[in-house]
């Protein structure tokens, strides 16, 4: 045993002395505001800044755009519904936006600092006469942001919903670059990058498994959310940790007028929500539950006990809970929870077998946003993130279990800053304290324990501190640059096992407490532009590098809840992503119709797959990292987006082509193979039809070219050992068995996946407070047997003695009706 | 002090593979939401290269005997006559000890396939390299060697109260000190099995039991697609009052282990949507499969 001759440093100090020169840089940033930092103008500019919200739930809106007429420049709120702008004294005409709410004009007269709150009425979806208006409606041309995609959550109720469960996951698959896995995978794929490379923030805390059931069903409650924003290219520098996009989700804060009561009922599962005031605008809370109830079906009297299920059950549920207080003008706390689990459990009728296997997520997280002054806006958060899976069985005296989980202590001071109307500063750090609990294993019957090695945790302290500006340089000409430090360190406790070529433990290395294991250390450039080239038109470009520190091991071919995050360590480089992307963006008539053209070019370093043949009990009493393989990637395509904003009949039509590959020296003989997500076409068509007041119509249609998978090119017949006595001439034995040489890795195409859903919702005439609506969705219209995998059956024909191979498609779902209905009072 | 020894790999809990409980989980709910379709489908696999196979086993006081076919495409029709097509004929096998050497014969020229080696048994503790050079000029060596048997303490038969009369053999093993022991189980029912066959989860290490004493139990096995009615009722998998059974208690190496290991991994995920990718681990250079020594001790019970 020997120990390992490094000093014991602390992260921050770490940080301060090798980052000395981040904060010689924002100085330099901030310096070059310097004038319009303080209260005092010079010359005789001011700062127009407020809050905008609901009128009739007081909830904040984010992105609502505030326009200034005269200059014809603007901006939009921040996720707490705050704006500031500053520019010279004069007469100005603000007119103030938000999506699906009416557009609103105020005349000032500027010549001090003045605060403009504004609350804006929603317009009902369902009015014939009015128009659904999006604010700033060419927002996509205008913006610097490429590939950033605002999910309206209330038209996502509209959209076919499986099993009658509205699937914000789901509805982000139908935008292009975005692609699913297919049923019964709980992982989305961005712009080929693996389904850990997506970060998904729910209120800020971070979400490690954001589906239930495999992925049938997303974790997020729609009935909590309000906003759902992707973003899928030129990240810019207040995210960071993963390589592929940002799921950025924000929970509601709840009605701090009056109590509402929200809920429903759907083929699965079903929902409830109570929202109100604690004050009258001032402080408000929101809890909403959501649970399925398929295992109350699973017993008597509706399964008998003798029968073969009886005593098997899964539910899942979701609890979302968020307070609100506004403590002053200038401050504001919020506190935002959430707990998930599924439950799967099964009881063996014969010889006492059992088994328990929960799984999920709890988050935490505590904001204060505080305004120092009209331009400077600060929100301070703590956040805990936890995600468990376990599996427990018990037979008799015996008893095994196997766990693991990850769990995040986050800190984030975040600033933004708005000099003057031409630039808008972000900046801030972020600390995380990540502990990782890879698969343990704990046997024992009676007393007795086996000896399956200690229980593993591996601690890392991650943090970055990031500037931003979005900067419009001239009327036409607009950037946003931004850099983003970040370090991360493996500490101790943690013991190295040194493997040998035969993979024999030669030596273990203790680390103690708090010791660093392994530092890295990086600056991350983002850059992207925009360029208007004509009316309702403008070409877009972004070059961005990111790095990722915690990477998932997935031992399946598909994603599962026992997948195990793990951090970089000596053997695990952080992964590197750089991404380049350029966009042409155009609307048409009067912004009723969008259209987009996008290619990007991705590069991935350092990426990370098991070895071939691995099994899961090699990673016990050893370290996982021993058992993977590093290599390559890339991902180039071109996303192609047409879509009618506005009018009875909206939607839109997106086409991706891209090739995804990857190449290890240590799979596939060192080949370049196709990434299991790689999808050469990709189409998704969504179209919503507003009817009447009474009835909205929706389909959506999903075509992606089949999964890539490994099938067995030949075979080999083995006899196994036997006892040579009754060896029967020399012909094969009775027990003998075929097993199969494998061809290349991902090289066979399974057959294209394409649906058809479609949808109806039914709104019921409005009774004093009392709204309601049915929605009857029907998934897999022309129930397509989509392929799900792939097996080769062997079958022994017994009259000739023959074995007989056939392959065989499993497809999991033919046409599911469903309805629910959901009311609200 | 009860332990399964089966329960040792993580993926395997008497004898039932953990992946699959996912695979149990997502079929009991799609069974009981709707149902899960199935089709046959003609997969166009690629022309594959073929491959010389090597089945090899050397035991204490055994002649060698070497299986030598090829690898045939997947959907090539498999019965005993077919299995002459992939037969290799007229090879030079020979095995060396170190010392001495002795060349294998082909058993039935009219079949080929089976080469036994005349002159030389196996010894515990020795080494053994195998050389064969095909016809076709294919050239495939392989090195294994005999470890010393470890005996079990004691072996029995145990019932399983809600099933009268069924039940699972038990054992007690005393692992040896040294790290680095690696086992397989076989059992035979005499008057019933043909042959020894080994239960789902039989190659073992001692990586979490190393000096350890302590008792486990083994389910049945059956024979690959199997038709007998003890295998396809709820007899499955167990054993019976009455039964007298054979338990071979094998010492195994370490490419062994690796290579039925991977084996049965295959097969068990084979069906398996969660499951992953097994190739075999061969410890053949110039051809996939296993050359294998081995020792062993055999144990009788009556089930009672």
């Amino acid at each position: 045993m020997s120990f390992a001759p490094r000093q014991i440093q602390l992260p921050f100090m770490k940080l301060i002395t090798r980052f000395s020169f981040v904060s010689v840089i924002i100085c330099v940033l901030l310096m070059s505001f310097q004038p319009a930092f303080g209260q005092d103008q010079s010359g005789n500019k001011y700062t127009i800044s407020g809050y905008i919200k609901d009128a009739k739930s007081g909830e904040s809106l984010f992105g609502a755009g505030v326009y200034v007429k005269e200059l014809q420049r603007g901006t939009t709120t921040n996720t707490y519904g705050f704006y500031s702008m500053t520019f010279e004294k004069g007469e100005y005409t603000l007119v103030f936006t938000y999506i699906g709410y009416i557009s609103d004009t105020v005349k000032i007269s500027l010549d001090r600092n003045i605060r403009i709150n504004r609350e804006m009425k929603e317009i009902s979806y369902t009015t014939e006469t009015v128009e659904i208006t999006a604010e700033q409606a060419d927002k996509n041309v205008q913006s610097t942001q490429m590939g950033k995609v605002d999910v309206d959550v209330e038209m996502m109720k509209t959209l076919p919903a499986f099993m009658g469960e509205v699937d914000l996951l789901k509805s982000i698959q139908l935008l292009p670059g975005v692609q699913s896995a297919g049923e019964g995978n709980a992982g989305f794929y961005v712009r080929g990058g693996g389904p850990d490379q997506n970060l998904i923030l729910l209120d800020e805390a971070v979400v490690y498994n954001a589906s239930h059931l495999f992925g049938f069903f997303s974790v997020f409650n729609s009935d909590a959310i309000k906003d759902v924003s992707l973003i899928k290219g030129g990240m810019p520098a207040q995210y960071g940790g993963r390589l592929a996009s940002v799921l950025d989700i924000t929970m509601k804060e709840g009605n701090n007028r009056e109590t509402h009561m929200e809920g429903g009922i759907g083929y699965v599962a079903s929902r409830f929500t109570v929202e109100g005031p604690i004050k009258k605008d001032t402080a408000s809370f929101i809890i909403s539950a959501r649970r399925t109830f398929i295992d109350l079906f699973l017993r008597e009297p509706f399964i008998s006990k003798d029968s073969r299920g009886y005593g098997n059950s899964y539910y899942f549920y979701d609890l979302n809970t968020k307070l609100n207080y506004r403590l002053s003008d200038k401050d504001r706390l919020y506190f935002s929870g959430y707990l998930g689990r599924d439950v799967f459990t099964f009881n063996g009728l014969d010889n006492g077998f059992k088994v328990r296997i929960p799984w999920g997520n709890a988050t935490a997280s505590l904001r204060w946003n505080h305004l120092f002054s009209q331009k400077m806006f600060m929100n301070t958060t703590l956040v805990l993130s936890d995600y468990k899976f376990s599996f427990e069985a018990v037979q008799q005296k015996f008893d095994f279990r196997l766990f693991s989980g990850i769990r995040d202590y986050n800190a984030k001071v975040d600033f933004s800053y708005f000099p003057n109307i031409m630039h808008h500063l972000k900046f801030g750090t972020n600390y995380t304290y990540h502990i990782f609990t890879p698969s343990n294993v704990t046997a024992q019957s009676g007393d007795t324990k086996f000896d399956l090695g200690d229980i593993v945790k591996l601690y890392s302290h991650e943090v970055a501190a990031y500037i931003n500006d979005d900067w419009d340089v001239t009327d036409k000409f607009a950037v946003s640059y931004g850099v983003r430090f970040s370090f991360f360190d493996q500490v101790g406790p943690f013991t190295r096992y040194v493997k040998d070529a035969y993979g024999a433990t030669t030596d273990t290395i203790e680390y103690s407490r708090g010791k660093s294991i392994a530092d890295y250390y990086h600056a991350e450039p983002r850059l992207s532009m925009r360029l208007v080239t004509g009316k309702y038109q403008s070409v877009k470009a972004s070059v961005t590098q990111n790095y990722q520190y915690i990477h998932l091991a997935s031992l399946s071919s598909v994603s599962l809840p026992t997948d195990v995050w793990v951090p970089s360590s000596t053997l695990v480089k952080p992964q590197i992503g750089w991404q380049y992307a350029v966009g042409y963006f155009r609307n048409f008539k009067e912004n009723v119709w969008e259209t987009s053209v996008e290619v990007y070019y991705k590069d991935l370093k350092n990426q990370i797959e098991y070895k071939e043949g691995a099994q899961p009990e090699d990673d016990i009493k050893n370290n996982q990292d021993n058992n993977f393989v590093f290599g390559t990637g890339w991902s180039y395509g071109a996303e192609f987006f047409v879509k009618k904003a506005k009018g009875k009949f909206n939607g839109w039509i997106g086409y991706t082509w891209s090739k995804t590959e990857r190449k290890f020296a240590d799979l596939n003989k060192g080949m370049t193979f196709p990434a299991k997500y790689d999808r050469r076409h990709d189409i998704s068509l969504v179209l919503v039809y507003n009817l009447s007041k009474k009835w909205t119509f929706g389909a959506t249609w999903v075509y992606a070219t089949g999964n890539s998978m490994t099938l067995p090119v030949s075979r080999a017949f083995f006899n196994g050992p036997i006892d040579l006595t009754q060896l029967n001439g020399s012909n094969p034995t009775t027990s003998g068995q075929i097993y199969y040489e494998y061809g290349d890795r991902n090289s066979y195409r399974m057959a294209a996946y394409h649906r058809l859903d479609i949808s109806a919702t039914l709104y019921v005439k409005k009774k004093k407070r009392f709204e309601s609506s049915w929605n009857f969705s029907i998934y897999n219209v022309y129930s397509r047997m989509n392929p799900y995998f792939i097996y080769l059956d062997e079958k022994v024909d017994d009259s000739t003695n023959t074995l007989k191979l056939q392959a065989k498609q499993v497809s999991l779902f033919p046409i599911i009706p469903s309805v629910t209905y959901n009311f609200k009072f | 002090m009860v332990h399964s020894l089966n329960a040792l790999n993580t993926r395997s809990f008497f004898g039932i593979n953990h992946q699959r409980w996912f695979r149990i989980i997502v079929s009991l709910i799609t069974v009981s939401v709707i149902s899960s379709c199935e089709k046959d489908i003609t997969l166009d696999l690629p022309q594959a290269e073929q491959k010389l196979v090597v089945e090899g086993y050397i035991t204490p006081g055994q002649p060698a005997y070497v299986f030598l076919s090829r690898t045939a495409g997947v959907y090539d029709p498999l019965d005993s006559a077919s299995l002459l097509n992939y037969s290799v004929f007229n090879a030079t096998v020979f095995i060396s000890d170190g010392i001495n050497t002795d060349t294998l014969v082909q058993v039935d020229p009219s079949v080929g396939y089976l080469y036994i080696s005349p002159g030389m048994l196996g010894q515990v503790g020795n080494t053994y390299t195998l050389t064969v050079i095909t016809k076709e000029g294919e050239t495939a060596t392989a090195i294994t060697h005999i470890d010393p048997p470890v005996a079990l303490d004691s072996v029995w038969f145990e019932t399983i109260p809600e099933l009268d009369s069924l039940g699972w053999t038990w054992a007690r093993l005393t692992d040896p000190d040294t790290l680095g022991n690696r086992y397989r189980w076989f059992a035979k029912r005499l008057g019933k099995d043909d042959d020894f066959i080994a239960p789902i989860g039989s190659p073992t290490e001692d990586k979490f039991y190393n000096g350890l004493s302590f008792d486990f139990a083994y389910n049945r096995g059956e024979v690959p697609y199997s038709d007998a009615e003890d295998d396809n009722n709820i007899e499955e998998g167990y054993f019976k009052l009455g039964d007298t059974i054979v338990v071979k208690f094998a010492s195994i190496t370490k490419d062994s282990y690796e290579f039925w290991r991977a084996a049965e991994t295959q097969s068990s995920n084979n069906g398996n949507p969660f499951g992953s990718i097994t190739p075999l681990i061969s410890n053949i250079n110039g051809g996939i499969g296993i050359w294998e020594g081995y020792s062993f001790t055999l144990d009788t019970l009556i089930a009672q």
